[in-house]
């Protein structure tokens, strides 16, 4: 690095600018200036209409209501953390299991891996609609597949509060499991073979291979599929704005969905800005995690 | 394979490819169908094909919001990729003061929840006049997808030698034209892929879209749920804009099947 620095040192500093500076007044229109924006609207009592002559300083009022007082925030929050606890490990068993399974050599592997990618490429808008024609009242294809074994029959999947929240569990598996098998592939590609031959001539069975030898070195790149997978899923948005709307009532609320109606549907200015100040706290918190994570050398098994 | 094993694997991979697959098939199918077709109490596998709900959504104006969809895609990629691709640059070849700050500081824009970004975003593109205009959504999708640009082609430059830049540099060659004439060219595969990444995710992106668009220019992520009505949804002309909006994405990810690990990961694990 010194060495190409030290040749040129005079037009050097000019062109780290030219790489730099881009980024930098970038970040600073699109992201410092927002947020500090927000940052004093937060302490304001602020809505769409008193938005031209900014509102009335109410200290910590906002953050107090919401950090105190507001019930929906919690359910909100307590709806994300179910759903992420429930999706996760099953995407990663599912994922991991379909992973060991197809690691292998045969004609089409490529055509057949990218068509298993679809659900998980497709705008999560179009999995929404997918699954909302597929589950239609009385004549969605799996809504009458379901009432001739006599499910479904009096009350649809989306007006029951908890077969509403499953089935944006159980759309969210099969949106995500591709990802998750993907990683797991890239991790398996990257394991030495010698180990596993050698175990297979000792007599090692399927299970004690993966359990002693293939789990063990993955663990790095499952950490990795997790973080991911859980940082993604606690940002679920999309497919409830197509499928729920977050009912029926607010039982499928999650916290996009409530930062969301705060904001743009109720137009609670003030307020919504303390809720997204809040939440990006918590994302830069799960960010230094990440971070320190991934950039450690134990997650890079893919470049072994 | 023998001819056991042929079927042990081919039968549960049948079933795999299926349950990929069908949803998305059922809904190409649906587009094609008449409405009585739609509705039949017995699902239809076969029947007569109609263009009928293409020429719907084409009365209602999709060819612009489709237009919309590309010209907010493209521009958004080509903004993110110049920004992106030079400041990776920065960080693989320089020391950058406070870089690593920098870099952390890209990242956070991007593993938050983007709705917390929302609002400040609304904010002051509101104040700029930006709302309701192409300009305020591309900005935004620029922002989320920096971090992918960043870390994928970070990791391209680092994989290009430092002797062949160092060969040029003796030959009197200045920065611009090692990074334009050399290095570039070296790591185009990747930025290609990394580009198309890009694309896709503007190309779907649902809730920037929705609050900074508006009338005229909101692209089809945004019109898709606005054709479901309280009153009688038209589900084949929903069909036909969801496989209008998707048939793109699902022809450039053959191109990219080699990078698709490392951009959906942002470069954390390698394919």
């Amino acid at each position: 690095m010194s060495q190409v620095t030290t040749v040129h040192t005079g037009s050097t500093r000019t062109f780290v600018w030219v790489c730099m500076g881009p980024v930098i007044a970038f970040l600073l229109i699109v992201a410092v200036a927002p947020v500090t924006l927000a940052i004093i609207d937060s302490f304001r009592e602020l809505s769409l209409t008193s938005l031209t002559k900014r509102g009335q300083f109410v200290g910590l009022e906002n953050y107090r209501d919401l950090i105190g007082a507001d019930g929906n925030f919690y359910d909100a929050v307590g709806h994300t953390a179910i759903f992420v606890l429930a999706v996760v490990p099953v995407e990663l068993a599912l994922g991991l299991l379909i992973a060991l399974w197809i690691d292998r050599a045969f004609p089409g592997r490529r055509l057949v891996l990218t068509i298993l990618m679809i659900p998980t490429m497709i705008a999560p808008v179009v999995v929404g609609m997918i699954w909302r024609f597929f589950l239609l009242p009385s004549f969605g294809i799996l809504t009458v597949y379901m009432n001739r074994f006599g499910f479904f029959e009096e009350e649809s999947v989306f007006s029951g509060p908890v077969t509403a929240f499953v089935a944006l569990m159980v759309i969210d598996v099969w949106e995500w499991t591709p990802f998750v098998m993907l990683i797991m592939l890239a991790g398996l590609a990257a394991l030495p073979r010698a180990p596993i031959e050698a175990a297979t001539i000792d007599g090692a069975s399927r299970w004690q291979i993966f359990r002693h030898i293939q789990l063990p070195m993955l663990t790095p790149l499952i950490v990795v599929a997790v973080m991911l997978r859980a940082i993604d899923a606690s940002k679920l948005f999309d497919t409830v704005y197509v499928l729920t709307g977050g009912g029926p009532g607010n039982a499928t609320e999650v916290i996009s969905t409530f930062a969301y109606r705060t904001n743009f549907v109720r137009w609670d200015l003030g307020y919504g800005a303390a809720v997204c100040l809040v939440l990006a706290f918590a994302s830069l918190v799960a960010a230094a995690v990440f971070f320190k994570t991934v950039s450690g050398k134990a997650a890079r098994v893919g470049n072994a | 394979m023998g001819r056991r094993g042929l079927l042990g694997f081919a039968l549960p991979l049948a079933v795999l490819l299926s349950a990929a697959l069908l949803p998305y098939v059922w809904i190409v199918l649906a587009s094609f169908k008449t409405r009585t077709d739609l509705i039949s109490p017995t699902p239809k596998w076969i029947f007569e094909p109609t263009g009928i709900n293409y020429a719907d959504i084409l009365d209602k104006g999709f060819d612009g919001y489709l237009l919309n969809s590309i010209v907010i895609g493209f521009s958004s990629t080509a903004l993110t990729v110049l920004v992106g691709t030079l400041a990776a640059y920065g960080f693989s070849r320089f020391r950058i003061p406070a870089g690593n700050h920098l870099f952390f500081y890209i990242l956070a824009t991007r593993l938050g929840p983007p709705v917390a970004y929302a609002l400040p975003m609304y904010l002051i593109f509101n104040e700029l006049g930006l709302i309701n205009t192409h300009a305020g959504v591309i900005l935004a999708h620029a922002t989320f997808n920096l971090v992918l640009v960043v870390w994928m082609m970070r990791s391209f430059f680092d994989d290009v030698p430092r002797e062949i830049e160092e060969a040029a540099y003796l030959d009197g060659c200045g920065h611009f034209r090692v990074l334009w004439r050399i290095t570039l060219p070296m790591t185009l595969p990747g930025l290609v892929a990394v580009a198309i990444f890009v694309l896709i995710f503007s190309w779907n992106e649902l809730l920037f879209a929705l609050i900074l668009t508006g009338g005229e220019t909101r692209p089809l992520t945004v019109v898709i749920p606005s054709l479901v009505l309280h009153t009688g949804t038209q589900w084949g002309q929903v069909a036909a804009a969801s496989v209008v909006q998707s048939i793109p994405v699902l022809v450039f990810i053959f191109f990219i099947q080699k990078q698709l690990v490392q951009g959906l990961t942002f470069g954390a694990v390698k394919g």
